[in-house]
């Protein structure tokens, strides 16, 4: 057990003694997992309030495939973007693979759907009776998803926290399209699978705090922002 | 804005829900819309406000089809509106900030629309904190705000007392009075017709019939 006690406050002083190998492994993940959340932000939950409020013949089916695709496993995704940008893939001319950009586009493709669809069923829900006063006031399509945008806007900040969440916290995809390099693709997660199987607890133990305080971090803004706003 | 339909026909998993051959809500006048809950009241002025499209037949506005431009001539006033988690000033001015006014016209507009309805004390209110008939008459001078040349009010008195719901009908009055704009007024209540419309027409199974003698 004493182990055990012994990676906590080993791991405590790496953090408090601003380790640059511990901090460069954090802000690269932040990097890596807000640049993903935020691009697929920008460009999902606009098209996500619009497939909601659109009616077309197989939205049925469109909706349960996109559920579907919200638990791709993270593996899966970054065996596919691995083969699409290896030297060898249709875009291995890109020469992205094991860079920073190859996970961020791994992470982007695996938040998106989650992001995707828990607007469109937020906007199934809510957005029809927004977008009926909307049309009665003049508002053009455009402007009925600006409306959505900023009356909706608590529920699709905690849509956007969970692709992020599901972003840092996952290790597959990283792991095959990064290559986990020290100084270069090194993530959190990648960094405690590899310091597990090395047996550095402490390493772990410190990264495995700053991921649980990143999240504390973003459910107390959410918390903070609905109490200004509400 | 004169609106005619002609052969309107509105089904539901084949019932009729609205059958009607021919009818006119004259420019500038104030009509009435009765007739029992589920008689297509709601039903036919989400068809003239253009929200819902699913019907066959005829509806023109001035002569001509509805159009996005149209559209924006037209407002509808819902039966449990809700406001817009903002300001009251700002929910007011919604409407004219999507037609492009110029802040110092938009703030003219909204300070003239909040003093006709007497609410200018709950300006820097939020929207989702207020009382039901102060809802009401904020969401009437949102809909009133940028004049519109149709404006179609579903059962929105259901919620007020009686001293709120003679004033809200006095603003029906001066408005149409001020901007001679066409209103259709859906109500249940043959007294409230009574007092603000000067035509009604009844619902009942779909089809409409004139009332004449009840004014």
């Amino acid at each position: 057990m004493d182990y055990i006690l012994e990676g906590i406050l080993e791991a405590l002083n790496l953090l408090i003694s601003f380790d640059s190998e511990a901090y460069g492994i954090i802000f690269l993940s932040l990097f890596v997992s807000y640049a993903a959340t935020l691009i697929s932000a920008v460009v999902f939950v606009p098209f996500g309030i619009y497939l909601g409020l659109a009616e077309f013949k197989a939205k049925k089916l469109f909706s349960r495939f996109l559920y579907a695709f919200m638990s791709v496993p993270s593996v899966v995704v970054g065996l596919f973007v691995a083969i699409m940008l290896s030297r060898r893939g249709p875009l291995g001319c890109l020469q992205l693979l094991y860079t920073p950009s190859a996970m961020v586009i791994a992470q982007f493709i695996l938040v998106s759907p989650l992001i995707m669809s828990l607007v469109f069923s937020m906007t199934i829900q809510d957005g029809k009776i927004l977008e009926k006063y909307g049309k009665t006031l003049g508002a053009s399509k455009l402007q009925i998803i600006l409306l959505i945008i900023r009356e909706k806007k608590l529920s699709i900040l905690v849509n956007i926290t969970a692709g992020f969440s599901k972003a840092i916290s996952e290790v597959g995809a990283a792991m095959i399209v990064g290559g986990n390099i020290k100084g270069h693709t090194r993530v959190i997660t990648t960094t405690i699978a590899m310091s597990n199987s090395m047996g550095d607890y402490p390493f772990a133990i410190a990264l495995g705090i700053v991921l649980l305080l990143i999240s504390l971090v973003n459910s107390s803004f959410i918390s903070n922002y609905r109490e200004g706003i509400v | 804005m004169q609106v005619s339909l002609a052969n309107l026909n509105k089904s539901y998993n084949g019932i009729n829900i609205l059958d009607i051959n021919s009818l006119v809500f004259k420019r500038g006048v104030i009509s009435a819309l009765l007739g029992p809950n589920g008689t297509g009241k709601t039903t036919l002025l989400n068809i003239i406000a253009g929200l819902d499209k699913n019907f066959t037949g005829k509806v023109k506005y001035n002569d001509m089809n509805y159009s996005e431009a149209i559209g924006r001539k037209i407002t509808m006033l819902f039966q449990n509106v809700q406001l817009f988690r903002r300001s009251v000033y700002e929910n007011i001015e919604y409407p004219l900030r999507l037609r492009g006014f110029s802040r110092e016209n938009r703030k003219n507009k909204v300070r003239r629309v909040m003093d006709l309805l007497g609410i200018t004390h709950l300006m820097s209110k939020r929207g989702h904190f207020l009382s039901g008939g102060e809802i009401q008459k904020v969401a009437l001078a949102r809909s009133i705000v940028f004049e519109p040349e149709l404006l179609l009010l579903d059962e929105p008195t259901s919620n007020l007392d009686p001293e709120s719901l003679e004033a809200f009908e006095n603003h029906i009055l001066k408005y149409n009075k001020d901007t001679n704009n066409t209103i259709i007024y859906v109500t249940h209540n043959l007294e409230h017709a009574k007092r603000v419309c000067r035509e009604a027409y009844f619902l009942r199974n779909g089809e409409v019939i004139k009332e004449d003698g009840i004014f």
